[in-house]
């Protein structure tokens, strides 16, 4: 086409001259007056926005399948991350509370300790023996700790039993609900004393007090100190029902344990004073 | 004529990608000029009309869609194409590193004559954007030139065609 309007030999530099004269007038010309579009401008943008506004919206959307996918995969990551701290902060949790019972029930060993004035030992359960016919618990110290049989053994709530055996480093403890447990006992209110033995299951049953002693359910029925084994004063339980129409010099009491014996985990054993050892 | 007709549809389209597809790969810091690198390709391998239009064109069209001032790049694409066809007159431009220097000495004084024009114009000094940007850009299309060299020959056939 050009080869017909200007001579082959001058065509090139006649079209590079006219070329860039008509660019540098478009330059200049859209220097002096920025910001205003002409028609072919105009023309050209119309035509190019379909275009881009797909291959946009494409790129997008891949981006977005793509973004999801990754946001996918770190939401899995993320998931298993949390829930694996989940379970360390579960079990972090769970020490925490145990440590804070466990210091709880210490605190009232303590208090158990200042109370009785007495020297006195803590000691872990570690073994439970909770046959319909055997009351007994383990205990993690023995005699390498100053333990021996005989020894009284309470918790806060009240008398637990008597240590019947004890190895280097732990001790079987005979619990009151045995039904080899004998405590000599006194009721608080009537001073009335008798022999709290162990029924088992069905909790204590108080023994050999008189059918003229007025006991009344919910009274308090403590050590009485007279067996030489526990101290007077010790809690072990409270007055649940008394019969008093069976034939015969003594009323039968039943008497449920200050101590709920299954949930026993820490207890503290009386230490023998000096003179006794 | 059919080259004249496709030239403006095909500009458009590889702008279009240019502008919108490429920019993902250097994630928007910096683009990849193919347009330019097509118009140095035009000044070694095609006839003043054809490239010279096709300089003018593809400029005219970058000008548009970049949004930049009219005529700006219709200017240099049209120096350039005019500059690439007097060196490919006298040089061997067909060896690969010199079409890696050209492009990169192409894409270097596109950034400086930038640089320039909105100091003169605006006087906004646009220097920083030299080592930040026009550097990078050049050495990135240097190096790609070769291998889009390679490519537009696959379209060879086609060119021949219509210059039929």
């Amino acid at each position: 086409m050009c080869a017909m309007l200007f001579p082959r030999k001058y065509q090139a530099i006649t079209i590079a001259s006219i070329l860039i004269i008509l660019s540098l007038i478009i330059l200049s010309f859209n220097l002096k007056r920025p910001g205003e579009p002409g028609f072919i401008r105009k023309l050209v943008m119309e035509a190019a926005s379909p275009l881009e506004a797909m291959i946009t919206g494409s790129i997008d959307g891949i981006r977005g399948v793509w973004k999801r996918y990754i946001f996918l995969v770190g939401l899995e990551e993320e998931n298993r991350a949390l829930k694996r701290k989940i379970e360390t902060l579960t079990n972090e949790l769970v020490n925490y509370r145990e440590s804070y019972l466990e210091g709880l029930r210490l605190k009232e060993h303590m208090a158990l300790r200042e109370t009785h004035q007495l020297p006195m030992t803590t000691a872990r359960v570690v073994g439970k023996e909770n046959s319909s016919i055997f009351k007994t618990i383990l205990i993690n110290k023995g005699t390498s700790e100053g333990l021996r049989p005989g020894l009284p053994v309470l918790s806060a709530q009240g008398v637990v039993g008597r240590i019947i055996e004890s190895s280097w480093n732990v001790s079987r403890v005979l619990l009151a609900i045995d039904y080899n447990s004998n405590i000599d006992a006194v009721i608080q209110g009537s001073r009335s004393q008798g022999i709290l033995q162990g029924g088992g299951a069905m909790g204590c049953i108080l023994k050999y007090v008189e059918r003229s002693e007025e006991i009344k359910v919910g009274d308090a029925v403590l050590t009485s100190g007279m067996g030489g084994v526990f101290p007077r004063g010790l809690l072990l339980g409270t007055v649940v029902s008394v019969d008093r129409k069976d034939s015969g010099l003594f009323q039968r009491i039943d008497v449920m344990p200050a101590v709920h014996f299954s949930r026993l985990e820490e207890v503290s054993v009386i230490m023998p004073l000096e003179k006794e050892k | 004529m059919i080259f004249y007709l496709l030239l403006p549809v095909f500009s458009l389209i590889l702008l279009v990608l240019q502008t919108t597809i490429l920019d993902l790969f250097f994630l928007g810091k910096m683009g990849l000029e193919i347009s330019l690198v097509v118009v140095i390709y035009a000044g070694f391998h095609l006839n003043a009309s054809r490239g010279g239009i096709l300089a003018f064109v593809m400029g005219f069209l970058l000008d548009c869609i970049t949004g930049s001032i009219t005529g700006l790049f219709t200017f240099f694409y049209v120096v350039v194409f005019f500059s690439s066809k007097i060196v490919s007159f006298r040089v061997y431009a067909e060896g690969l590193f010199f079409i890696m220097f050209f492009t990169l000495v192409c894409a270097l004084s596109e950034g400086v004559f930038i640089m320039l024009l909105y100091r003169l114009i605006y006087g906004v000094d646009i220097s920083t954007s030299l080592f930040r940007l026009f550097i990078p850009q050049a050495l990135v299309a240097g190096v790609l030139s070769p291998a889009l060299f390679a490519f537009f020959d696959r379209f060879k056939v086609l060119r021949d065609v219509t210059e039929q």
